[in-house]
């Protein structure tokens, strides 16, 4: 990646608020496009996106489905890192209910990617 | 960046992208693949019916390296040319 440049996006939401989930997503493609390196951490309802077919329906007026951007992002390079905690209270098993190319990981690994970004944003 | 619609229609593109129809961020992402299929030096032109395309693919161009070279508004759509640059 040109100028070691990394960009975090923490994402919140889930597939019940369509333009918090499928935003970031917009984003961190576009910057995977601009040969900056991006993580996406999903927390809270955010996890639910990394389950499964959860996102699938997912489209926000004006953008493209979620899923495909997802898949967009998958393909580009991005890495996607998923709360263990917060998979646990839903009842989400690892790695047999998440998506292809999603990591669990917990808060230190989430600290270590955003202090090491040049810039971290959180929807 | 070239300054009259003139010489800009002139050029001949080594590589068209349809891309009227995407939303964003799907013609840059269209641009992005193009420009990997053809060598440097090489002009791609994407067709786009989303209109913040055109500042969107400038911004990118001088954010990767790329020279933007322009737009030509055309029916509906607007066709931006891009030299491949790195």
């Amino acid at each position: 990646m040109a100028d070691n440049e990394k960009l975090v996006f923490m994402v919140l939401h889930g597939p019940n608020h369509p333009e918090h989930a499928t935003i970031p997503f917009v984003m961190a493609c576009a910057a995977l496009a601009s040969d900056v390196e991006v993580v996406i951490g999903v927390q809270a309802d955010g996890v639910c996106l990394a389950h499964k077919g959860e996102a699938d329906a997912v489209q926000a007026p004006g953008f493209p489905p979620l899923a495909k951007l997802m898949g967009d992002f998958r393909d580009l390079g991005g890495r996607l890192l998923v709360c263990g905690p917060c998979i646990n209270s839903r009842g989400i098993s690892a790695p047999d209910d998440l998506i292809e190319g999603a990591e669990v990981v917990a808060a230190g690994r989430f600290v270590a990617e955003i202090a090491s970004a040049t810039n971290s944003l959180v929807y | 960046m070239i300054d009259t619609t003139t010489e800009l229609a002139a050029i001949t593109a080594d590589k068209v992208i349809d891309a009227r129809g995407a939303a964003c961020p799907g013609p840059l992402l269209e641009a992005k693949k193009g420009m990997g299929s053809v060598p440097m030096g090489a002009v791609i032109e994407v067709w786009s019916s989303d209109p913040v395309t055109k500042t969107d693919i400038g911004a990118w161009s001088a954010k990767v390296g790329h020279e933007f070279l322009g737009v030509i508004a055309a029916d509906g759509y607007d066709r931006v040319f891009v030299r491949r640059g790195k």
